[in-house]
């Protein structure tokens, strides 16, 4: 969406126009349901939780400033709605050594390398929602069609450069819990 | 080159944002466990690319206008109360307002026998009610039906 017609939409939306708020939902209800879905494998209480975030969404407006993009700002309430639902998930920190780390690693099989089974990617969806939140959002969002760097970033309040830090973190722990937990 | 030296750059090779060096590549076409590891980073890569986003259902925008309209009932109906009580506040002040200047201007200090007076008043209320009491019982069936048919408006729009 364009910033002009984003800022024309955020005013209509704050001057109570409901029709402007229902563009809004549509325009970015793709972005949010995947995010929380990808991360809270109960489908109902994913889509509960979405809607939750727009109503977020919906009282934070007159507060927008502006300053970041409409994504980036809605990408951020997503992680705050994530990490009030799975508040284990929120308070790791990611410098911490994960748990599993130091057990022995099993050195992945040929099986492990073709990721075409539907039990392997069953394996690789649950190790995914062992991960920390801030990791999980990350690889979700990077994965995600129109998440640049810059927004991850913005979104994540990281810096710029650590990003891609985090995110070969992240999937380096997806891969550690493979060869530890979801053999 | 090492194993533990190689560990950390399995994804950023994988994801192609790192071309490994020369002793690097050396290193993977030689030990197993490495070429393993790589292997397997880089089919959690096509994984993450591959995958499709969970679509959320037809009806999802129908409902978050549904919610949205239910938490703006709720925010009304607060403002509402505060009203209410704000009002009843203010009646309250009137009356003791009033109470108030009664007694600075000594009406509490004259005699009299209010019992004596209030027997006498019902005594006229009494024979006057008697003499219409038709009137009476229809006004008060009118007052009853005007009562109910506003409370269940109340309840009927919550």
């Amino acid at each position: 969406m364009k910033s002009t017609s984003e800022h024309e939409l955020v005013e209509r939306c704050r001057q109570g126009d409901d029709t402007a708020f229902r563009e809004l939902v549509d325009e970015y209800k793709g972005m949010v349901f995947a995010l929380v879905a990808r991360s809270v494998p109960n489908r109902g209480r994913a889509e509960e939780l979405a809607q939750e975030v727009f109503l977020k969404v919906h009282k934070g407006l007159p507060y927008f400033r502006g300053e970041a993009k409409l994504s980036t700002w809605i990408y951020r309430i997503v992680v705050n709605a994530l990490s009030q639902e799975r508040p284990e998930l929120a308070t790791v920190s990611l410098d911490d050594v994960p748990e599993g780390e130091d057990r022995e690693r099993r050195q992945p099989g040929a099986d492990d390398r073709a990721f075409g089974d539907v039990v392997l990617r069953d394996r690789l969806q649950k190790a995914i929602e062992r991960l920390p939140i801030q990791y999980q959002v990350l690889i979700n969002g990077h994965y995600m069609k129109g998440m640049r760097y810059e927004e991850l970033a913005a979104a994540l309040d990281l810096p710029m450069g650590t990003v891609k830090t985090h995110l070969h973190r992240a999937k380096r722990r997806l891969r550690h819990l493979l060869e530890t937990e979801y053999r | 080159m090492r194993c533990h030296e190689l560990e950390p750059l399995i994804e950023a090779i994988a994801d192609g944002t790192f071309e490994p060096a020369p002793e690097d590549r050396a290193h993977l076409s030689s030990c197993a466990a490495c070429s393993a590891r790589l292997a397997q980073a880089q089919g959690i890569e096509q994984w993450l690319t591959s995958r499709d986003a969970p679509q959320p259902p037809a009806s999802f925008t129908v409902s978050v206008m549904a919610r949205l309209g239910q938490e703006k009932w709720k925010t009304e109906r607060v403002v509402d109360i505060g009203f209410n009580l704000a009002i009843a506040a203010g009646v309250l002040v009137i009356l003791a307002g009033g109470a108030g200047l009664a007694w600075s201007l000594g009406f509490f200090t004259i005699e009299i026998d209010v019992g004596a007076l209030l027997d006498a008043a019902t005594a006229q209320v009494e024979g006057r009610v008697m003499n219409q009491l038709q009137t009476v019982a229809i006004a008060a069936v009118l007052l009853t039906m005007a009562l109910v048919l506003w409370w269940w408006a109340e309840t009927a729009t919550d």
